[in-house]
């Protein structure tokens, strides 16, 4: 029931996406785990969005999808820059991309801290798709 | 000479007459007259009205009366006039026909003077006689008798003997003053046994010295009792004597010795805490806040290194103290003048050879007798004991880092992390998989696709796993004899900083004869360390009752050594009981819920258990048990140790 229900939402945003834009709203994972750069954006795609990941938060702003980006899926924790210092480096470029952090430390500090500095969701690794499609439509309302 | 024309009546005419006219008509009267003149007493008569009427030769040569006189009031003659009262006097003697005495004086004679009532034939009072009685000599005399009596009585009263007169009754007629000193002012004494007598007190008894011929000086108590006695209406009254000499003399020898023995232990204690004060490098002064006077003990010039008696001031204090300490300590001084509070702070001291001094400093406010605010504090060198800890900290970060004890905590992140990384893949892929097989029509290739990748994420996890294991399957170390009580005191030694910051008061009790086990040492560590940090942790919130940690260690039954660990704190829920171990659960904010869990596998790697038992009071008491080494485990049993696998709980 669930997942049906599901694959009717997703459903109704992919025909919006279609009906709305002729390009579906472009999500962006970076993480430097190879099974979520893998697995998510098939995800994403399966929600109707269009998507792309990069394994750095350097290889991502070194890219032409900044501009692009409606919602960022962004994890934590990451060799080289982290995920809280490439949201302050947006905001410092005044890019206001709606941002969605993922991680698999369950650190119940991260979550607020998270938010109050402007991210739209925190969610922790292993997360359902459930969640994760509630908080990108928190996200793109927002946007 | 004559007064005839002032005479009123005939008596006094006749009188006056005879002498006047000189006729040998009244004989008697002129030879009355002449023995009159002869005697040595002046002898005047005044009339009722107090009118001089005649007075005789003596009258004249002793009292200078004149001729001239008759005739006058006796105011206005001025021998009489320095008596005021005369004419009082004559009137009562007249009234009452009474003769009166009074003093007289001239100049330096004294008289004493008779008024007698002078009456005539029909006995009729008419006037007044005065006569004069020299007593000059008289006077005198008993002028010298009162000063003699009052030398005699100085000089009695400045004799030390008590002297005292008596009288055939021996009734005391007189005493010298140390008399009645010595016998204790008699007067009040007598007023005491009055008072007794007539009920109206008892008789208190009073403490007396006095000197006995050949005994010396003896202290006496002197007690008085009334005695009734029957069928006899006088009342007497029994009076002790008691010496107390011998005793007073002890008490007081007692008292002397009491003295000597506490000036010889206050010189005992003096020397005790001047060398307590070397020894544990403490010293001591006090500090008048509104004068600045400072007194300080000899060891607090040692750690000083000032020259001993050396007046010290805020200022010269100052002087040693580390510059970047200075700040600190001015803040001090200035809080303990405004303050009144008791106070405690640690600062340095910077040497003249450049050498670096710790101390801790405890003052105690006090105000003295007139109110003024006053500190007594004592400094104690922590010097030594700073660089210990400094150098023990070292060695425990050395040592954790050589051992690789690495907090469960931060283990447990990690392997968290590692762990969860390919979950995620797992999730998210299977997600992918049930959408594109529940599309129409379904996605076959992409599920597939998905469905490898979520084996291959399984098998990722897997791997986290196994190499969880090998990791703690060290097998070089994983078998030894391990003494609990040594293991737990090391850890003890490691995280007892950790709990002070905590402010957790930790007891152990170690069993003595405790037999060792075999396992891995550092594994065991970090299960007692563990749950030491669990039981810290759960009391950090409490504030209502001491943070109370016991770590005790017993034998248990069956050849079983069982470590325990009591805390005071939050306690857990009798329904948790069970999922405590469970791996992600946790109650703390920052934890990460593996500690337990892989606490219990290391335990039961060591075919073991490890259990919670909420406490009857506030807390928890969690507890491991496991065999101990002559338990029948064998060399080989040793290697057959199954080392835990963390995710079988997750």
């Amino acid at each position: 029931m669930d997942t049906l229900h599901h694959v009717a939402h997703s459903q109704r945003m992919k025909s919006r996406q279609k009906r709305s834009a002729i390009e579906p709203s472009l999500v962006t994972v970076v993480d430097d785990d190879e099974s979520v750069r893998e697995s998510l954006p098939d995800l994403l795609r399966e929600f109707g969005f269009a998507a792309r990941a990069f394994s750095s938060a350097e290889e991502f702003l070194a890219s032409h999808c900044v501009g692009e980006t409606r919602c960022l899926i962004l994890d934590i924790a990451m060799p080289g820059m982290s995920g809280p210092e490439l949201q302050q480096e947006l905001k410092l470029r005044r890019r206001d991309i709606p941002i969605v952090f993922i991680t698999g430390q369950r650190d119940e500090t991260v979550r607020p801290r998270a938010l109050e500095q402007g991210a739209v969701e925190c969610l922790f690794k292993p997360f359902s798709d459930t969640a994760l499609l509630e908080a990108l439509t928190l996200a793109l309302r927002v946007d | 000479m004559t007064t005839q024309s002032v005479t009123p009546n005939g008596a006094w005419t006749d009188f006056q007459g005879v002498r006047c006219d000189g006729t040998a008509a009244n004989t008697a009267t002129t030879d009355l007259i002449s023995i009159l003149d002869t005697v040595e007493v002046p002898i005047v008569v005044l009339r009722r009205d107090f009118m001089l009427v005649w007075f005789n030769k003596p009258a004249a040569d002793v009292l200078r009366f004149s001729p001239s006189d008759i005739g006058r009031a006796s105011r206005d003659i001025s021998v009489l006039a320095g008596f005021p009262r005369l004419e009082e006097q004559c009137s009562e003697v007249i009234a009452s026909g009474v003769e009166s005495r009074a003093d007289f004086r001239d100049g330096d004679k004294w008289f004493v003077m008779r008024i007698s009532p002078y009456t005539q034939g029909d006995r009729q009072v008419t006037g007044t006689v005065l006569t004069f009685t020299n007593v000059t000599a008289f006077r005198a005399s008993i002028d010298q008798v009162v000063y003699e009596r009052e030398c005699t009585k100085a000089i009695l009263d400045t004799v030390a003997d008590p002297l005292v007169v008596l009288s055939a009754d021996q009734r005391i007629q007189s005493g010298n003053r140390a008399f009645y000193t010595m016998f204790l002012e008699l007067a009040s004494l007598l007023t005491q046994l009055k008072e007794m007598l007539a009920g109206s007190h008892a008789f208190q008894p009073v403490e007396v010295d006095h000197v006995f011929p050949g005994e010396g000086q003896r202290r006496l108590i002197l007690d008085a009792r009334p005695l009734s006695l029957p069928g006899h209406s006088e009342r007497r009254v029994l009076v002790t004597f008691q010496d107390i000499t011998a005793r007073k003399q002890a008490e007081t020898a007692n008292d002397l010795r009491a003295i000597a023995e506490r000036k010889e232990e206050l010189r005992r204690s003096e020397a005790f805490l001047a060398e307590a004060q070397r020894l544990s490098l403490t010293g001591s002064f006090s500090w008048r806040v509104t004068t600045d006077e400072i007194k300080w003990s000899q060891q607090l010039y040692r750690i000083y290194e000032f020259d001993q008696g050396m007046p010290v001031t805020l200022e010269l204090i100052r002087t040693r103290v580390h510059p970047e300490d200075l700040t600190l300590y001015e803040k001090m001084v200035e809080e303990a003048r405004n303050g009144g509070h008791d106070f405690e702070w640690q600062y340095r001291l910077l040497m003249p050879d450049h050498s670096i001094k710790f101390l801790h400093a405890v003052a105690h406010a006090t105000r003295d007798q007139d109110g003024q605010l006053e500190y007594i504090a004592s400094i104690q060198d922590v010097t030594g004991r700073r660089l210990s800890e400094e150098a023990r900290d070292r060695a425990r970060s050395e040592l954790a880092k050589v051992a690789g004890l690495m907090s469960l905590g931060t283990l447990a992140a990690s392997i968290a992390h590692e762990i969860n990384q390919p979950l995620s893949g797992i999730v998210t892929n299977a997600s992918i998989c049930q959408r594109m097989l529940a599309a129409a029509p379904p996605n076959i290739d992409g599920a597939l696709e998905t469905a490898r990748r979520t084996i291959r994420d399984a098998n990722r996890a897997s791997e986290v796993i196994a190499r969880l294991r090998a990791l703690f399957s060290r097998k070089d170390t994983a078998t030894e004899s391990v003494d609990l009580n040594e293991a737990t005191r090391e850890v003890m030694a490691l995280s007892l900083s950790g709990l002070q910051r905590n402010q957790v008061v930790v007891r152990a009790e170690l069993a003595e004869d405790l037999p060792s086990v075999t396992g891995d040492r550092v594994q065991l560590q970090q299960v007692i360390l563990n749950l030491l940090r669990n039981a810290s942790d759960a009391m950090s919130t409490v504030d209502d009752r001491p943070r109370e940690l016991l770590i005790r260690t017993e034998r248990d039954e069956d050849d079983r050594v069982r470590v325990s660990v009591k805390d005071m704190g939050v306690g857990f829920q009798p329904q948790a009981a069970d999922r405590l171990f469970e791996a992600f659960y946790t109650t703390k904010n920052d934890g990460m819920g593996i500690g337990l869990s892989v606490s219990r596998s290391i335990i039961e790697a060591h075919r073991g258990r490890l259990w919670a038992k909420a406490n009857d009071g506030p807390g928890a008491t969690f507890s491991f048990s496991i065999p101990c080494r002559s338990a029948g485990i064998t060399g080989d049993s040793h290697r057959s140790v199954q080392m835990p696998c963390v995710t079988d709980a997750a």
